[in-house]
């Protein structure tokens, strides 16, 4: 009688996302929203209990062996702290071989793949960092060894979980405009896994927003930004300060706080915060559905 | 007038590596009724001078010179006994991760209860009502006064901080970093709970925060820190919209504004000095464009010409030709 079971939680659920060649795709949402475990999910960092992910054509989930080794060369992960990404006791040109040696690339290639992506990442050459350690560099700068690690196997594709969180902003600025410069030169498929709208929007062509697990919402950057059709982007949008105080002091249009998610409302998982809703609402969960070319939404209501 | 006055004010802290001086010389008012908001990057010395005026400094911290002017009375030299009359009843303190205040084996109530009686003098039946009407005042249901911490979201845990803060009306609400760690949902409601009770009960808050849209969403003034020093301070819409020090101008390029789009972010090329040996002249000379031979050897007092809007730097007289130069990118690209 007291063996009870865990409690399910879906931390994703339903998700359904495509994300073409060379695309950046910004992931937003709060904490507890998926974005994180999506994220991992789509390198096979975690298998998902159902559902499938292909990645140029092949299913990845249940890949093994020298397929998914094969596939950790194509599709890299850059860590959300500089500090803790790289190990304390390696020099800098260890923690940038790692990867290379891993992947079993030829040794007489790796210093010049290691100079490509510093370069990239706007770093002096390897001969002024080489025989480093990480606690001798600024957060800045190891937030581009992080960056230039992911980068020495020219992967295709690109999965960033908050990599300038815990930056100061004079130094943030630099490591975002770093990441422009890779996504333009590269033409790498990303995703920028970010609470933050702002950066969303300096770095993803296309976004999409999570809420409980799944995405409410899906189009290109600015327009989501600039006119939000699902409520809850809408609620999102409109929280965000701005540095002047020419700003909306306006009550947000959303009610409570986020449910329990092991307990998510029936229906639309947004209703009861939702100002709008309606007894649909309660009954139905709404579907992601083209609402205009290239924007998707979850919603009864539009 | 103002309720606390900060002037000249250094802080040391003894380290193995030797002395670092965190804060070298700070000088700003808080005015009565009045949001201040405390703003800069890590390491510039905020959260000592908010440590500092709560007279909770880490051990190894030493007031080395300078006052702090609190409702007419110097505040550095207290005792600690003084300094716990003070607390709570006169100034209270919100920290960044509201674990910090809650101790997690007591019930909510009960640890409100506790600052009640112990330091306002509230016999038991005062100090539950107490708790009702401050837990009504900052939004939450009373019935989760008998909830542990950890039944508490984020959001709550943080409305549950300011509640015990303004448990024994304070004068001065000193609030670090309030919001930082919590969804930008949340972080607006808890900075609208945060100014709509401070206009209520016509307090003061230091408001000490890294990010200058919340500056700009709830202060009235701004006081903006580097490398340990005031470098400009003034009225919030003043302050950001004509900055006046470079490092001011540095910082609003910096940093992504959801209304303006396409522009280009600009990062403050290097880094802050190192506190240890900090450079003659000013600090932010080594990344400053608009340098001067000058700036290299003498530091720059606060020009007090304008005395609602100080800056420390040289070149405040020539601030709208540079505001003009630091909005272009190139002016920031080093060579």
């Amino acid at each position: 009688m007291l063996a009870g079971r865990h409690p399910v939680l879906h931390a994703v659920d339903g998700v359904d996302l495509t994300i073409r060649k060379g695309e950046t795709v910004g992931l937003l949402g709060e904490s507890g929203c998926g974005k994180t475990t999506t994220g991992r999910l789509i390198l096979r960092l975690e298998e998902p209990t159902t559902g499938t992910i292909r990645f140029d054509g092949t299913d990845i989930v249940g890949l093994k062996g020298p397929a998914l080794r094969a596939f950790r060369r194509r599709a890299q992960l850059v860590f959300q702290n500089p500090f803790d990404a790289l190990n304390p006791r390696f020099t800098i040109l260890r923690a940038l071989a790692e990867p290379l040696v891993n992947a079993g690339i030829d040794r007489a290639e790796h210093r010049a793949r290691i100079e490509r992506a510093l370069s990239r990442v706007h770093l002096p050459g390897l001969d002024r960092i080489a025989e480093r350690f990480p606690h001798q560099l600024s957060g800045g700068q190891l937030q581009r060894i992080v960056l230039a690690r992911a980068l020495v196997l020219e992967p295709e594709f690109l999965v960033a979980d908050e990599p300038v969180s815990m930056l100061d902003v004079s130094v943030r600025a630099g490591v975002l405009n770093v990441m422009r410069e890779v996504r333009d030169a590269m033409g790498l498929a990303a995703v920028y896994i970010s609470h933050d709208l702002a950066l969303v929007r300096y770095v993803c062509e296309r976004t999409l927003v999570m809420y409980l697990g799944r995405v409410v919402e899906d189009g290109p950057t600015e327009a989501v930004v600039r006119d939000p059709q699902h409520p809850y982007s809408r609620a999102l949008v409109k929280a965000v300060p701005v540095p002047h105080v020419d700003q909306s002091h306006d009550p947000l249009p959303i009610i409570g706080s986020v449910p329990d998610a092991r307990d998510p409302p029936s229906g639309c998982r947004f209703r009861d915060r939702c100002p709008s809703a309606v007894a649909r609402c309660a009954e139905e969960s709404p579907a992601l559905r083209e609402i205009a070319p290239g924007r998707r939404a979850a919603c009864h209501l539009i | 007038m103002s309720l606390l006055a900060i002037q000249d004010l250094e802080i040391t802290y003894r380290t193995q590596r030797g002395i670092c001086r965190a804060v070298d010389g700070a000088t700003f008012e808080v005015p009565a009724g009045a949001v201040v908001g405390l703003v800069g990057e890590s390491g510039c010395g905020k959260t000592t001078v908010a440590r500092a005026i709560t007279g909770v400094l880490a051990r190894n911290a030493e007031i080395a010179a300078g006052r702090m002017i609190f409702a007419g009375r110097d505040l550095v030299g207290l005792d600690r006994r003084a300094y716990n009359d003070l607390r709570w009843r006169d100034i209270a303190f919100i920290p960044q991760s509201a674990m910090n205040s809650l101790d997690p084996v007591y019930r909510v109530g009960t640890q409100i209860a506790e600052v009640l009686t112990i330091r306002g003098g509230f016999d038991r039946a005062r100090a539950g009502r107490r708790a009702v009407e401050l837990f009504e005042m900052v939004g939450l249901n009373p019935q989760r006064l008998s909830d542990y911490p950890h039944q508490f979201s984020g959001g709550m845990r943080q409305r549950a901080a300011i509640a015990l803060a303004l448990a024994l009306n304070p004068k001065l609400v000193i609030a670090d970093e309030p919001v930082t760690a919590l969804d930008v949902i949340v972080q607006r409601q808890v900075l609208d709970t945060i100014r709509d009770l401070q206009r209520r009960l016509g307090i003061s808050v230091i408001l000490v925060t890294h990010d200058i849209s919340v500056v700009a969403y709830v202060c009235d003034y701004v006081v903006v820190m580097y490398a340990g020093q005031v470098v400009e301070a003034g009225a919030t819409d003043a302050v950001l919209s004509r900055p006046r020090h470079p490092y001011t101008m540095g910082l609003y390029n910096a940093f992504p504004d959801l209304q303006r789009s396409g522009d280009l972010l600009v990062p403050i090329e290097g880094s802050p000095p190192d506190l240890f040996e900090p450079p003659e002249g000013c600090r932010f000379a080594p990344r400053c464009p608009f340098v001067l031979d000058r700036c290299q050897t003498a530091s720059p007092p606060l020009d007090r010409t304008d005395t609602r809007h100080l800056s420390a730097c040289w070149r405040t007289a020539e601030a709208s030709e540079l505001r003009n130069r630091a909005r272009e990118a190139s002016t920031w690209l080093h060579s």
